[in-house]
This record gives structure tokens, sequence and C-alpha cells, in this order.
């Protein structure tokens, strides 16, 4: 790097905030910059201060960033489909008298909180503004794989039929199960 | 936001795929290819243009791969094909577009109705 405080600084700033190959690229950049103005004949301060003001501020690049971070837009879309999901389940579960099936208690109610536990993250994330927040959206990805797994081996051990609901709820959810898994890796390394 | 950059918003992605039309590039050099392209009045927060290209990069518009050039890191970017066929839409549907504003904007003035 050109070496100049203001840029290690600015740099420094935005190590913190995101992963480290955006901040490689960026220095990168921002070098560019730099030799850019001493080209102009600007002294190294000056250039320096304007290679960072031309970046921008690094809050700025950080939304920037955090609005096209994979886990963001997971989460977004998760949380945009939560309805529709909803609904299909509800329906699936109150058409088949769910309530009847031999389910133990507990396991109820640690599908209850951990569904709970996965929208908080889900919406944590989407307000988030730090990146490295946005990846909490790959445990909470891997989570709601878990519980479309759970839900679908209680249909297949404890419901007595299918109801219609279920012809719509089960291919959602084994098409949720794999974007989510899909996107994992995408949201933990993005 | 600059008014030219809020102008420029809904036509990002196009403009940044036109800058790696006549090869790669890294995010610096596209950013200036837009400033200079528009003789200035693109001039966005350069921090601002990695994300949207690391959008087009997931969108499998543009690959990027990674140099050692004077001692750093450098990502460079170049058009896919998928990419190059989408440049080539996006031109042709945005001449179409101008010819028409063209025709209406440039017309001889209305005739007073009264």
């Amino acid at each position: 790097m050109a070496g100049h405080q203001l840029i290690d600084d600015y740099l420094a700033e935005l190590a913190r905030r995101l992963p480290a190959d955006d901040v490689d690229e960026l220095a990168d950049g921002l070098e560019e910059a730099f030799q850019h103005y001493r080209q102009r004949g600007f002294p190294v301060t000056s250039a320096a201060a304007a290679a960072t003001a031309e970046f921008g501020d690094p809050a700025l690049i950080t939304r920037a960033f955090v609005r096209r971070a994979p886990g963001r837009r997971a989460a977004l879309a998760l949380l945009a489909s939560g309805p529709v999901f909803a609904a299909l389940w509800g329906g699936s579960l109150i058409s088949a008298h769910a309530w009847t099936w031999p389910i133990p208690h507990g396991a109820t109610a640690a599908f209850g909180a951990t569904l709970l536990v996965v929208v908080a993250a889900l919406v944590a994330v989407a307000l988030s503004t730090s990146y490295r927040r946005t990846r909490l959206a790959g445990p909470a990805c891997g989570l709601l794989v878990l519980l479309d797994g759970g839900m679908l081996a209680a249909v297949a051990l404890a419901a007595p039929a299918l109801s219609w609901p279920m012809t719509l709820a089960i291919p959602a959810s084994l098409v949720r199960i794999g974007l989510a898994a899909r996107s994992i890796p995408r949201i933990l390394v993005g | 936001m600059r008014p030219e950059a809020q102008a420029l918003k809904g036509h990002l992605d196009v403009l940044l795929l036109a800058a790696l039309a006549d090869g790669p590039q890294h995010g610096y050099a596209i950013k200036e290819a837009l400033r200079e392209g528009s003789g200035g009045r693109f001039d966005l927060p350069t921090g601002t243009v990695y994300p949207a290209l690391h959008r087009l990069e997931r969108a499998e518009l543009i690959a990027g791969s990674w140099s050692i050039v004077d001692g750093r890191r450098r990502r460079s970017y170049r058009l896919t094909d998928e990419g190059k066929r989408r440049l080539a839409g996006e031109r042709a549907n945005w001449r179409e577009f101008a010819r028409a504003v063209t025709g209406i904007l440039e017309r001889n003035p209305w005739p007073a109705t009264s």
C-alpha cells in the first residue's frame, strides 16, 4: 500500500466491517486512486485524502456491501415466503388434526422455540447494517432445513393420511430445503 | 445522492457490463471508465461500485479472477457469454427506447389549441 496513515486507517476501518477478500479488492482500488492523484501532481497527503474521499465513507461502503450480501438476500427471501409456508403447514396440520398425533410435547415445544429463533435471526439479518451479522443467515438456514425435515418426518411417521394441503406443503418444504441448503456455503463465505 | 447518481441507479448494471466490453478490467478501472465515458457525470462513490460488480458476478454475467500486481492482490472481471448476450440485448432495447423518446422530445412544438 501507499503507506500513508490516512489510507491505512481507512482500510483498517473497512477491515473491521468487511470480509478479507473484499478489503483486499478495495485496497487495490484505493492504491490505484492514490497513484492516480499523485500522477496529477497532488502532494502525498492530499492524494491520500482525495483517494479516500473518492471511495466514500466506510459506513456507506459497508451498507452497499450489506445490501447485496448473500445472507441478507436469503433472509429477505425466507421472510417474504414465510407467510406462505405458515399458511400451507397451518392448513395441513389443522386439516389432519395434528393435535391428535402421537408426538411428545417436548418435541413440539422444541420445534416452536427453534422456529422463533430462526425468525428472530432472519429479522436481525434483514435489519442489520453489519456485514458479519448477515452470516447469521447461514446457521438460520441450517436450522430451517432441520425444521422442514422434522415436519416432513412428523408427517411421514405420525399423520394417519395425507390431506390435500399437505400435497402443496410437502413439495414446498422440499424445495425450501434444497434452496436453503444450497445457499449456506455462499452465505458463510460470501 | 447526486441527481446523476440517482438517474444512474436503474442503469448501473448495463453500464458496468459495457465498461467490460473491450476486455477484462479491475474495479477502479471500471469506475474510471464510467466516469470518463460519461464526461464526468457518472462519478459514483468508488467503494459502492464493488458490491454491484459482485452482484453481477453472482448472476454469472461477469467472472472475476485474482492476480498479483505490484505485490497487491487484484480482482479483475471479464464478461461471460451470458453477460455478452445481456449487454447486446440491453443495447438494442436502449436504442429503441432512445429513438422513441427522441421522436417525441424533438418534434416540432404542439400547435396552440385555442
